[in-house]
């Protein structure tokens, strides 16, 4: 029996019991369908939670800080003392030059940037008003590079130049204002020079204050991360300001830096690099390790979705099985007569597997459009919550609230047919060892 | 006559086992059937002539003894091929037509060659000049209930004939048709043989033997001589 002619008389007979075969398969429709959709929102919850990850930072930044391991060794590494040698690996390394470079050599790694933090407090004045911006440094000419989003001006950091966070520029407080006042507005600083003082208290607790000029040159856009209450300028420039706040002058050898952000070459390979890193006796963290974290347990949540829409597909499957055993009773003369006219077993199995599986793919299309359509439904109904959401979390644009992976109508198409397959097993090896002459004399 | 024998059996038996009972259908059949042949074979309800006929059409096996058709053993056959053979070799007639009833006359005639791997075009071909050979021209695209009892068993003989096969069994196949119809029928089959085919026919009609050049009669799943029967079948009434 040629393939094609196998095929058409499958649908042919499909097609002879219209009504018997859509009522068998909407039990497969419904089978897949909650397969289907629940895979759809598991992959969306999935994807809405990686999306606020993949919003907070860039994804091929480590962040590497000195192995702080106990309280004295903390103190020492603040003091600059290097506890024990360099050479052995249980001690804490500071991320001085030496460092820089060993990073640097790693394999996959782009490029090591240093980062330090004022230690001393300082404020932004305009007029009346001041701004306790949290002030960083990256030794980069171009911040863009770690991935901070700019919503106006210029990535490039010069001395006397400072980008700061929209919500940190909108965060400005007058120190005489009164309760029932307005509150004050905020005043646009966007490439203005403005004021900016430290503060620093001698031995007698007299306070001592030095005043800069600032230019600002850009602004970071919102999005729950580090940036949006920070205020991030020249390396040399917040040097010059603690070494005036300590009153000598630092030596980076051998208090080394606060941090280093290390710029992989590759996401793929983030999270192995971290690793060499931590290796190395430093402490990394990426943002990375979250979002792994994060798509393992939804891979988990799958599965688990699946397996719930799976079991009513299960329930369709004995319909099926049911369907097929009716079909061969009913049909049991015909059978007799095909096997009378030169149909071997293998043709007689090959057509009434071929219908159950037929059941089990049309079944599975019906419910792929049905979930595809509930996954519309059910973006529509929670687009605004997902907005209100989004909003919330600074983040450009709402997710959905389902995803169908293009994998997903595949598997359950393929998922479905063989359902079908299986459950017309048992009723198609009945139909294809019959006796002829019994079946042609079947009443 | 010089004619070879076409189907031999020997000592053949069919014994049906139903809970405690056994039921000898043929109880030890010998029959040597011609090629080319008309063969007849009449007996009582119950006789085993059905049985007898299914056998040499590999619908079932025997219990014990052997059927040998042109020169093969059938019990020699695996599944498969006792598929293949019922498929080339052999040509059924039933008495209930076995038209399946959602296919037209010309889908019915055309079913046994889709199991032969028969390109579609071919097989409408064939079956339309088989419908018209058994003057049905008219009806090809009619279904078996648009159908009078005559025409469905004219469909059943095209179908029949399909495969081009050597051997045509045909089990009481005017038993459902009314006189003049029933005729008619026993006309198609003597113009198959005629056409060279061998031809066996299991029958009560008598005018079947107008057609036939041999005769066989069973008795108790027995074969007996046309004496033996024609005293048998008067005893009920003597008594
Ligand atoms: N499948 C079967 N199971 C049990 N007994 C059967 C079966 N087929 C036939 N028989 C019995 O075998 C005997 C011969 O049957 P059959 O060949 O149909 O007779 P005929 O065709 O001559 O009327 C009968 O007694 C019948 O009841
Ligand atoms: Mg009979």
């Amino acid at each position: 029996m040629r393939f094609f002619d196998l095929l058409s008389l499958i649908f042919y007979n499909l097609g002879r019991r219209k009504g018997r075969v859509a009522l068998t398969a909407v039990g497969v429709v419904i089978g897949t369908a909650s397969v289907v959709l629940l895979v759809a929102l598991a992959s969306g919850l999935q994807r809405n939670a990686t999306r606020q990850f993949a919003g907070i930072g860039d994804l091929t930044i480590i962040n590497v800080f000195p192995k702080f391991e106990a309280g004295p060794v903390m103190e020492a590494s603040v003091n600059g003392k290097i506890v024990g040698g360099s050479g052995q690996p249980s001690t804490n390394k500071i991320l001085n030059n030496q460092a820089i470079e060993e990073i640097s050599a790693l394999e996959g790694v782009a490029q090591v940037i240093p980062r330090d933090s004022l230690h001393y407090p300082g404020r932004l004045k305009v007029g009346k008003l001041e701004n306790y911006a949290y002030v960083f440094a990256v030794a980069v000419p171009d911040t863009s590079i770690l991935g901070y989003e700019l919503a106006a001006g210029s990535s490039k950091l010069e001395r006397g130049t400072a980008i700061i966070g929209e919500a940190a520029a909108r965060n400005w407080n007058d120190p005489n204002w009164r309760p029932g006042q307005p509150q004050p507005e905020a005043p646009d600083i966007l490439n203005k020079q403005v004021r900016f003082i430290l503060t620093r208290w001698t031995q007698d607790g007299t306070t001592v204050e030095k005043s800069v000029s600032l230019r600002i040159v850009g602004l970071f856009k919102e999005r729950r991360g580090e940036t949006d209450y920070a205020m991030v300028v020249n390396m040399d420039d917040l040097t010059q300001w603690n070494e005036w706040g300590d009153g000598k002058r630092i030596n980076r050898n051998k208090t080394g830096y606060e941090q280093l952000m290390v710029k992989a070459a590759d996401t793929r390979n983030v999270t192995t690099l971290a690793d060499t890193i931590t290796n190395l006796g430093y402490q990394a963290s990426t943002l990375q390790e979250y979002v792994e974290g994060i798509n393992n347990l939804y891979t988990i949540i799958q599965i688990v979705f699946g397996g719930i829409g799976a079991i009513s597909l299960l329930v369709a499957a004995i319909g099926i099985a049911n369907t097929m055993t009716m079909a061969i009773l009913e049909r049991t003369r015909e059978i007799g007569l095909m096997k009378a006219i030169g149909a071997t077993n293998r043709n007689v199995m090959s057509i009434f597997l071929g219908e159950a599986a037929g059941i089990g793919l049309i079944g599975g299309m019906g419910g792929v459009a049905l979930a595809w359509g509930l996954a519309q439904v059910v973006n529509v109904l929670a687009a605004g919550y997902l907005a209100t959401q989004a909003a919330q979390m600074g983040a450009d644009s709402a997710g959905q609230a389902t995803y169908i992976a293009p994998w997903l109508p595949v598997f359950a198409l393929v998922f479905s047919t063989v359902v079908g397959l299986l459950s017309g097993l048992y009723p198609a090896l009945r139909a294809a060892t019959m006796i002829p002459v019994l079946a042609l004399k079947y009443e | 006559m010089d004619q070879a024998a076409f189907v031999i059996t020997q000592n053949l038996r069919k014994t049906f086992v139903m809970g405690r009972t056994r039921v000898h259908a043929l109880a030890g059949v010998d029959v040597t059937i011609l090629e080319k042949s008309f063969t007849v074979i009449m007996g009582p309800s119950g006789s085993g002539k059905s049985t007898l006929l299914y056998l040499l059409g590999g619908l079932d096996r025997p219990t014990s003894g052997t059927i040998i058709v042109n020169g093969q053993d059938l019990n020699t056959l695996d599944e498969n091929a006792l598929a293949v053979y019922r498929r080339n070799t052999v040509g059924f007639v039933f008495q209930q037509f076995n038209l399946v009833s959602s296919m037209t006359a010309l889908e019915n005639v055309a079913f046994p060659l889709r199991f032969g791997g028969v390109a579609a075009g071919l097989r409408s071909k064939r079956a339309k000049e088989l419908l018209e050979q058994v003057g049905l021209a008219k009806h090809m695209r009619h279904r078996p209930v648009e159908m009078s009892g005559g025409q469905q068993q004219r469909v059943a003989i095209a179908r029949a004939l399909v495969n081009n096969p050597a051997l045509i069994l045909a089990d009481e196949p005017t038993g459902n048709l009314d006189t003049v119809t029933g005729y008619s029928i026993m006309q198609q089959l003597a113009e198959l043989h005629a056409g060279g085919r061998t031809v066996v026919v299991v029958t009560h009609d008598p005018r079947m033997l107008r057609f036939a050049t041999n005769t066989m009669y069973l008795l108790d799943g027995q074969c007996v001589s046309r004496e033996e029967y024609e005293a048998s079948s008067r005893v009920p009434e003597a008594g």
